[in-house]
């Protein structure tokens, strides 16, 4: 499972998990970000759908810890919710591969699945991560989903409702944006660096 | 005795595939030094200083051949490799070989990159070595080498340079001036102090200078990717400082194809390029027929193939196509011939002749006599932290 | 401080941090304080201006939400408690210091080892090879894409495709960055990984390099182990005591 193109695509994967979750949450932008890593190596090792899960388990785990250390200390709380998001990237999200890849572009194929997807991950990131975000933080956690929990306790819901309706908000687009992004990225890598970390031979 | 091989032939007649499958057979396989043509082929890619890569290399027992390393190399042993200019990581590369137990080292065109005096001193050591030698050079034959014969020449990705010449429209290129150009990157020493050139358009000027000596550097000065401490720059007159207001006069091409393409595609590096081109006029020049005119002629690639699945010199030769085009009336090419055949150099000389004649100016870096030969320039010199116009 | 001491003596004190309250944190906090100025001592100064640089405007944020908006703390929240804006206020210092302390502390530690390179450092370590390696490994793919993102910034800006200042260009275009930086990146792995590291086995050239070198922990390092550890026998004691 862990040979060494596979080794390097979940560091790579990782750091790009970092890199742009980090600027995003300095930011305070009310969105995350912080998975598009994650997506992406599960496209990238997809057909072999356990490996896919395993290795973009282990990239999101390394980059929520490394988050976690230095930029957002309440990321590697929701390791939880980084599982939820590589098992539907491994099992659902991944599966588009052929219209992710397709030349010509599938233009409304890749629309439909991406927003599908995309809103899929969101609903299931946001009914797993309320929970922690509720009952550990108080419902703010230093991502600029807090104003959204702001607003919802102040119209007068309960903390786990102001928490839950922020992830529902907030967590399909963003998480339409990141399997978007991971899409296009999947869909510029060159097909030698794909067969490498899949262990088959290259096609275009 | 050991082995002296140059593996001979023009662009995509299988050399490199040959070298790769040599080196990938049992008897080769995890046993050879190689020294590939960009620094990702050329360094190990573990290590964070130079002092680490020889020690890397260097924990094996060595082969008991003679050092090889470069005048300044006792300075540079805390630099990061990868920061280091292509025939720097080549001369740190053949330092690592001459401290390891390898006893076969192959390179691919990457000697092409080195000074003439550098070449001469790592052509020297590899004579001298007890070591198997496996090369592609696409310049002189070195003596005591032994040429193995070449595939026929496969057409693909060949350049037809009549359709170049005529789609090659005319241009009015107003003349560049700088002075007082001072520059260091953060924490070394000074690169330019006080530098000043004036380039005059229909002119060819050709950069020279020893290996990191900062040619690289004044290029992306020109551009307006790097931003100098201080400088006076002018365009016909006018002042034009790309590092604050955007690069609209140079089209750059650069030494690794790899590290100046917009996108994974043609189409889209093509597309988004003609999107801020036209914001400075030019339209007509950039045309989606016209630049797919270019790109035919520069190897027959479809504006939709991907780029990095593309073999490496025929990326070279399409790093060319948005200087090619005359958008922008000035031109920098950063060692446009490495790893292209005797044939194209030839012909790629004629073309940039014919474009300083259009009224186009160029500037180019280039450690290939042969070529600069055969294109008529001004040299200006890089070195001790200025520039001189010979 | 050797290498392995400085792991060990970071793990002590940030598992105490994450577990300590307020006066625990701040026993934590002279602890840090003191390894800084006497361990990295002009280089201290760097570590408490990096570590404010991250955590202030973080700790700002959360009082505008905490203090500001909601206007009482977690815990009263989830008890339903009137709640007041002092106890905010006090969540918010709590979770600021320890998110800092943190911070602070791994600041330091790698300022003590400037003056070395993260390939001698990791050689130092008592790990086994294969953390070893992929240590090296993850280090050397930060450097590419540190690399990465050199190189494609300057393709893009020469381009016009963004712009070297702030600009609303860049905001638009700023999935070409990515994009550019994810090609550099995959060009630059994909050229080793095919050529260079199977023509040379350069993998391998690891376990000679990084498997000779462990330094073992010094007197210094036990001194500095036995201060945290006090530290953190404060702060469990608090925790006893206060679950008690």
């Amino acid at each position: 499972m862990f040979t060494t193109p596979r080794l390097i695509a979940i560091a790579l994967c990782a750091a790009l998990n970092f890199a742009v979750g980090a600027v995003v949450y300095l930011v305070k932008l009310p969105i995350y970000m912080e998975s598009i890593g994650t997506i992406l190596c599960a496209m990238l090792i997809f057909p072999d759908r356990w490996a896919a899960f395993v290795c973009a388990l282990i990239a999101g785990l390394a980059s929520v810890a490394v988050i976690g250390l230095l930029v957002n200390p309440f990321l590697p709380w929701f390791s939880l919710t980084v599982l939820a998001i590589a098992l539907i990237s491994a099992f659902v999200t991944a599966t588009g591969d052929g219209v992710y890849r397709a030349r010509p572009p599938q233009l409304l194929a890749f629309v439909v699945r991406v927003v599908l997807f995309g809103v899929l991950t969101g609903v299931v990131a946001a009914i797993v991560s309320a929970p922690v975000v509720a009952y550990l933080f108080g419902g703010v956690t230093g991502s600029g989903s807090a104003f959204l929990v702001a607003f919802f306790l102040k119209t007068g819901e309960t903390l786990m409702r102001s928490v839950l309706w922020s992830g529902l908000t907030a967590d399909p687009i963003d998480k339409v944006l990141q399997v978007l992004i991971a899409a296009l990225l999947f869909r510029a890598t060159p097909a030698e660096f794909i067969a490498m970390v899949r262990g088959v031979p290259a096609k275009a | 005795m050991a082995q002296r091989n140059v593996l001979a032939g023009a662009n995509f007649s299988g050399r490199s595939a040959a070298l790769r499958a040599l080196l990938q057979s049992d008897a080769l396989v995890g046993k050879a030094f190689l020294i590939g043509p960009y620094a990702e082929a050329a360094l190990s890619g573990l290590t964070n200083t130079v002092r680490d890569e020889v020690a890397l290399y260097g924990m094996q027992t060595p082969n008991g051949g003679n050092c090889f390393a470069a005048e300044n190399f006792a300075e540079m042993q805390l630099r990061d490799p990868q920061s280091l200019s292509g025939g720097e990581q080549v001369m740190l590369a053949l330092h690592c070989f001459s401290q390891s137990a390898y006893r076969t080292i192959a390179v691919d065109t990457a000697f092409e990159q080195l000074d003439p005096t550098n070449r001469a001193a790592a052509l020297d050591h590899l004579r001298t070595c007890d070591a198997d030698i496996f090369l592609i050079d696409n310049r002189a034959a070195p003596e005591g080498f032994t040429a193995t014969p070449a595939q026929p020449q496969a057409r693909e990705f060949s350049i037809d340079w009549a359709a170049l010449a005529a789609l090659s429209a005319p241009q009015k290129a107003a003349g560049i001036s700088i002075t007082n150009l001072n520059f260091n990157y953060p924490g070394t020493a000074r690169i330019f102090v006080n530098a000043g050139i004036d380039l005059e358009p229909r002119h060819a000027y050709r950069v020279s200078g020893a290996n990191g000596a900062g040619k690289t550097t004044l290029f992306k000065i020109l551009v307006g990717a790097l931003a100098p401490d201080t400088a006076e720059m002018t365009l016909g007159g006018q002042t034009y400082r790309p590092w604050r207001d955007g690069n609209r006069a140079l089209a750059l091409a650069t030494q690794n194809p790899d590290q100046q393409w917009c996108g994974a595609t043609l189409r889209e590096d093509m597309t988004r390029r003609r999107r801020i081109a036209t914001r400075h006029g030019n339209a007509e020049r950039i045309s989606d027929e016209r630049l797919q005119s270019y790109t035919r002629a520069l190897g027959n690639v479809s504006l939709d193939a991907h780029l990095y699945e593309l073999p490496l010199a025929a990326r070279k030769r399409l790093s060319w196509s948005w200087p090619f085009a005359g958008v922008h009336p000035w031109i920098l090419l950063d060692e446009p011939t490495v790893g292209q055949d005797r044939a194209t150099r030839e012909s790629l000389a004629r073309h940039l002749t014919l474009m300083c004649e259009q009224g186009y100016g160029v500037l180019f870096v280039t450690h290939d006599d042969e070529f600069a030969a055969s294109l008529p320039h001004r040299v200006l010199l890089v070195a001790n932290r200025a520039i001189t116009l010979r | 401080m050797t290498p392995n001491g400085a792991v060990l003596f970071v793990v002590i004190l940030i598992v105490a941090a994450m577990l300590a309250d307020l006066p625990g944190l701040v026993v934590i906090c002279a602890v840090a304080a003191a390894f800084a100025v006497l361990e990295t001592r002009e280089n201290a100064w760097s570590a408490l201006r990096r570590a404010a640089l991250l955590v202030l405007p973080l700790a700002a944020f959360m009082l505008a939400i905490w203090v500001g908006l909601i206007g009482k703390s977690p815990l009263e929240i989830e008890s339903g408690l009137p709640g007041s804006r002092t106890s905010a206020l006090l969540y918010v210092a709590t979770v600021s210091l320890r998110l800092f302390l943190i911070v602070f502390v791994l600041q330091a530690v790698l300022l003590c080892f400037a003056d070395e390179s993260p390939f001698s450092v990791i050689r130092s370590l008592r790990a086994p090879l294969g953390v070893k390696r992929l240590l090296v490994l993850t280090l050397s793919l930060i450097e590419t894409l540190r690399h990465a993102v050199g190189r494609s910034h300057m393709a893009l800006v020469a381009s016009g495709v963004i712009t070297r200042r702030l600009s609303l260009r860049n905001l638009g275009h700023g999935w070409i960055l990515i994009q550019s930086v994810w090609l550099t990146a995959i060009t630059t792995v994909l050229g080793r990984l095919r050529d260079k590291w199977p023509a040379e086995n350069t993998l391998a050239l690891l376990e000679p390099a990084l498997a000779q070198q462990e330094r073992p922990m010094c007197a210094r390092d036990r001194v500095w182990h036995l201060v945290a550890l006090a530290a953190a026998l404060f702060v469990f004691g608090r925790l006893i005591l206060g679950t008690a």
